[in-house]
């Protein structure tokens, strides 16, 4: 029986994954991702895209919120300003939709940079309330600058073409936005092991102390407003990439909330636990309205007050999460782990 | 309750909703049932009109499965309640359709425009409660059909009538219109049709947004009055029309400027919002409300009153969800009785060849074709007269 997890070498020490049990899960779960569109239907295959979109997202705010402690409510304008940028290159410069999207992960980088200069003043609540102006202040601008985002109009985008391929059908983007979240996972996860991840947490958890060791606040955090927005505009640019219409409808500030609440429910600063927030808030709405839709025949009471309860469950699990488990599915996860581990034998 | 319990219980539900989701679906006879998608606001931030706009599309499904169904068959209406959520939309639409519906009923300016793409390339024929004229067009937009009148319409009407209005009272010239609308795509949509038309008939006009989350629009007011309005047509809800309208009484800007409320801000929960202030208000409203009773309230009002209610309790968009639904089960019994299959396309090339479909005087008749899915042109204005809508003309047309 294990006691611990010991590592005799500096390699095994930098692994990203450590035990066995751990690789075999992996296997079974890349293979189980590989298997999976072959036998989902579509409705399957629009929830898994759904999730992979949000999982990039995810994994992009909790850069900024996670990793760096700094909270933002403007991710659905940093979307919108990804979606837009993507749909705009692509529909008035005849730009490949690849290359409408690096491009508008990096305008939505610069952006964010940009909105995330106040956050060298503000902390918590006030940086709360700064970046709930960006989400205001882009959705503002998207709708009003007619002559760039066609103001009140729907940017129709032309279909992401591959070799001949439509990207943008439900099988194809699967593999596509699937090949983007396990980049996005791998490239954060080995972010946080060089010294710009680093330092980004010595700001989350004091920030005086990281600046008299030597960290450049200003830089930091600028930075990690950068980065963060990169993959969230790469989830906006794949939105509309993948939707082919554009509205600014998708991105008003209930999607910064639902975010903020996927990253709090999977865990925050960590990877995998904005996987599971994603997966997790994605699917809680649809097994919520399957359910209903399972007992409207036997309770006919459930048709007219399942609205509601899907209202409510969401604010129940948010504070359930808060109350229970803090960290989120992934602590969740980690105990039930550690349960089986130390089985019977726990402490 | 401790962390134990808290895992159990969670596991619990986990396992109980997997089960359940397993299960779930199905429902209806598979063989002879025409399946209709639906997704309705019902928490969400329209759900004050979306609600007795779903009511009305289910109970015109309920009284038609009641009556016989369509040729004999029954309508199965799956709906959930979206909450304006573009990605919760899209999600059912995608279930919906894998289920095997073939028509579609939307509901807000942003579900519409979101699925536009999707279901034309589904084939699946849709209306919505949107009536943006951006849906009018063919090659964007092939599978929308517009029940209501545009909003572009809508607007040129209240300007003819005010031109009408203003040469009745004996002044000379042309008068000053003011279009102010919700800060929305949904707003914007009619500006710039409203626009041109004044223009050509020299009507001076301005259009003016109505900015969100404010208390008050004297500012607003202040503008119309600089620019010398006579009649104000205000596009947006119910509810920030209220606050205008009330501000505009208690300055006694109503004395001698007319509001002209569109479909979205005429309803009875404007009267109830907006009280005295309401009184003179006109409302250019697609959809007859039931306190204007015509023949083609009958079949709502009975049916409500056998569920122990009354049309007047269900408000005009209880009346607009019905016959919405009424001119897509039109379109459903045309291909059943040529004996076609039921499909998506051939429900939408049957659509097209309604002609003067008659809602007993709820709506101008509606007339469709291959070249147009603009179902109307013309509606009657109305009156706010002792707290309720009055008609005071006849179809006035856009044309």
């Amino acid at each position: 029986m294990n006691s611990g997890i010991f590592h005799s070498t500096y390699k095994a020490d930098m692994g990203l994954r450590h035990t066995f049990h751990e690789k075999l899960r992996w296997v079974i779960f890349g293979i189980l991702m590989l298997v999976f569109p072959f036998f989902a239907d579509r409705y399957y295959l629009t929830l898994a895209n759904q999730i992979g979109i949000a999982t990039i997202g995810a994994i992009g705010l909790n850069i900024l919120v996670g990793y760096t402690g700094q909270i933002s409510l403007g991710q659905g304008g940093f979307m919108a300003v990804g979606a837009y940028a993507a749909a705009i290159l692509t529909i008035n410069m005849g730009m490949p939709w690849w290359a409408s999207t690096i491009i508008a992960c990096l305008v939505t980088a610069i952006v964010g940079a940009l909105f995330g200069i106040p956050s060298l003043r503000l902390k918590g609540l006030y940086l709360a309330i700064a970046t709930l102006a960006s989400q205001e202040i882009i959705l503002w601008v998207v709708t009003h600058w007619d002559a760039v985002t066609g103001g009140v109009d729907a940017l129709v985008v032309p279909a992401p073409m591959l070799f001949g391929i439509n990207m943008s059908t439900d099988f194809n983007f699967y593999w596509l936005v699937w090949a983007l979240a396990g980049v996005t996972a791998l490239l954060t996860a080995n972010l946080f092991r060089t010294h710009f991840g680093r330092a980004f947490i010595a700001i989350r958890d004091q920030d005086i102390a990281a600046e008299v060791m030597g960290i450049n606040l200003f830089k930091y955090k600028l930075l990690s407003f950068a980065t963060s927005s990169f993959f969230v505009g790469m989830a906006g640019a794949l939105t509309a990439h993948y939707r082919s219409i554009v509205t600014w409808e998708r991105f008003t500030i209930d999607v910064s909330v639902l975010y903020l609440a996927m990253i709090i429910i999977g865990g925050l600063g960590s990877v995998r636990g904005s996987f599971y927030g994603a997966a997790f808030m994605t699917l809680l709405p649809a097994i919520l309205s399957n359910v209903g839709r399972a007992l409207k025949s036997s309770l006919p009471i459930v048709d007219s007050i399942l609205p509601f309860i899907q209202q409510a469950a969401f604010g129940l699990v948010i504070i359930l999460f808060l109350v229970f488990e803090p960290e989120g599915l992934n602590k969740m996860w980690k105990n039930i782990k550690d349960y089986f581990r130390l089985w019977p034998f726990s402490y | 309750m401790s962390r134990k319990t808290m895992y159990a219980l969670f596991a619990a539900l986990v396992v109980a909703a997997m089960v359940l989701t397993a299960c779930g679906g199905g429902g209806g006879d598979a063989d002879t049932s025409i399946k209709v998608g639906a997704i309705h606001d019902l928490t969400g931030p329209t759900s004050d009109v979306g609600t007795p706009y779903a009511e009305g599309i289910k109970g015109y499904v309920a009284w038609r499965n009641a009556n016989g169904g369509i040729e004999g068959r029954q309508v199965e209406l799956i709906s959930a309640d979206y909450a304006y959520k573009v990605d919760q939309a899209e999600l059912l639409y995608t279930q919906y359709v894998q289920e095997g519906v073939v028509v579609f009923q939307g509901w807000g300016t942003g579900d519409t425009e979101a699925l536009r793409g999707k279901i034309a390339a589904d084939k699946i024929p849709f209306m919505s409660a949107s009536y943006s004229a951006g849906l009018l067009d063919m090659e964007a937009a092939p599978y929308n059909f517009l029940v209501g009148t545009s909003y572009s319409d809508q607007a040129i009407i209240a300007i003819r009538w005010a031109m009408d209005d203003w040469a009745a009272a004996g002044n000379e010239g042309m008068p000053s219109v003011v279009l102010t609308h919700h800060d929305s795509p949904f707003g914007q949509s009619p500006v710039e049709d409203a626009a041109a038309f004044a223009e050509a008939n020299g009507v001076a006009f301005i259009s003016l947004p109505m900015p969100g989350g404010v208390t008050d629009y004297v500012a607003e007011l202040a503008q119309m009055q600089q620019f010398g309005a006579n009649y104000v047509i205000v596009h947006t809800v119910s509810s920030p029309a209220a606050v205008m309208v009330k501000d505009a009484a208690s300055q006694g800007m109503t004395d001698s400027v007319a509001f002209v409320c569109m479909n979205w801000c005429a309803d009875e929960g404007f009267i109830e919002l907006a009280g005295d202030a309401a009184e003179g208000v006109i409302g250019t409203i697609p959809f007859a409300p039931p306190s204007v009773p015509v023949d083609g309230h009958a079949d709502a009002d009975a049916w409500l009153k056998e569920q122990g209610s009354s049309l007047s309790e269900a408000s005009l968009h209880y009346t607009q969800g019905w016959w919405t639904m009424a001119l897509m089960a039109e379109g459903i019994e045309i291909v059943l009785k040529n004996g076609d299959e039921l499909t998506g396309e051939n429900i939408k090339a049957a659509l097209e060849t309604v002609q003067n479909f008659d809602t007993g005087g709820v709506t101008s008749p509606l007339s469709f074709s291959a070249t147009s899915h603009r179902g109307n042109t013309s509606l009657r204005l109305y009156e706010v007269q002792g707290g309720s809508w009055a008609a005071i003309s006849d179809y006035i047309s856009a044309e």
